[in-house]
């Protein structure tokens, strides 16, 4: 741990609102030199943004090797992850009817994500959060790859 | 800029309906990812009876990023600098989208009745807070009586 106000990426939090549009973007809005501007807007939505770690966000084309490599590493381990649909009929037990992440409620046939910790998540917004911290956001466990792996290599045996 | 996701929606109709004690949270306006927020100093600390205004954006990645929060009354802290950055684990690397704005004041709040000097950083409140906790106190009194305290600012 360095000292918290050290770092120089902590500069630009002086005027939040001045950050609305995002402080992490500013590279996007200085589009590359063959990029006519006016296409710009449309060229940044379409492309998949990669998030390393909260707050660290990268296009594909500004991936280096290594780091490419570790996004494929996590997309894998996160397939290892046992999935599942939101079941009305099986939720007497279940009190959290809501995912924390994004808020909204389960609804029927949704596709749901468990963590080896038994925290359950939308896929989609849990998978979003494992890209970026391969944590549970309930309990903040760490979700333990090598653990996954022979989990999973099980399951395979028995079912 | 997207519309706003249902979840800050949400957020923000609990904080009104139902607020946290000595905390106030309120949407701005213009722009309803950005909140005024006051925070009354915790009882039993040197910043009771002081009203503590801050600011909190949610940033696009929100919730997958924390949101950004800072001082806007000047606040002698060991873990708050002289331009009101908060040093706070959960609003850096322990941040979690299990999180939420209400939890994140919260802690804030937790934050002004238990300053931790020993967290490391580079200001000088903190070094005072370790060698002479007594006088600091005192210097905290005063700062909240001159910027937080009607009249004062
Ligand atoms: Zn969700
Ligand atoms: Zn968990």
């Amino acid at each position: 741990m360095g000292n918290c106000f050290g770092s120089e990426e902590d500069v630009d939090d002086i005027s939040l609102l001045r950050n609305e549009e995002s402080s992490d973007d500013d590279e996007l809005r200085y589009p590359p030199p063959y990029m006519p501007p006016y296409q710009s807007d449309q060229g940044e939505q379409s492309q998949t943004i990669y998030h390393l770690s909260p707050g660290q966000s990268r296009t594909a084309n500004e991936l280096t090797e290594e780091e490419k490599v570790r996004v494929a590493q996590r997309e894998g381990l996160i397939d290892h992850l046992p999935r599942n649909t939101w079941d009305e009929n099986h939720v007497t037990n279940k009190k959290v009817r809501e995912c924390c992440i994004c808020m909204i409620d389960f609804e029927q046939d949704e596709p749901i994500r468990y963590l080896p910790c038994m925290h359950y998540y939308h896929l989609d917004c849990i998978d979003d959060w494992l890209m970026r911290s391969f944590t549970c956001p309930t309990c903040m466990e760490p979700v333990d790859a090598a653990l996954l792996l022979s989990y999973d290599s099980q399951n395979l045996d028995s079912g | 800029m997207a519309g706003l996701p249902r979840r800050i929606t949400k957020e923000t109709q609990r904080l009104l309906s139902e607020p946290v004690q000595g905390i106030s949270a309120t949407p701005d306006e213009n722009n309803l990812r950005y909140f005024h927020v006051t925070i009354n100093g915790p009882k039993d600390s040197p910043f009771e009876g002081g009203v503590f205004k801050l600011e909190l954006f949610l940033p696009e990645e929100y919730p997958m990023a924390a949101p950004k929060v800072r001082f806007n009354t000047k606040i002698y802290h060991p873990n708050i600098d002289k331009i009101g950055r908060i040093c706070l684990d959960i609003l850096k690397d322990k941040w979690s989208p299990a999180l939420q704005v209400r939890t994140v004041l919260l802690s804030i709040q937790a934050l002004l009745s238990a300053p931790n000097p020993d967290d490391p950083l580079a200001n000088d409140v903190a070094d005072n807070w370790k060698r002479n906790e007594a006088a600091a106190i005192k210097t905290a009194r005063e700062w909240t009586q001159k910027y937080a305290m009607s009249g004062g600012q």
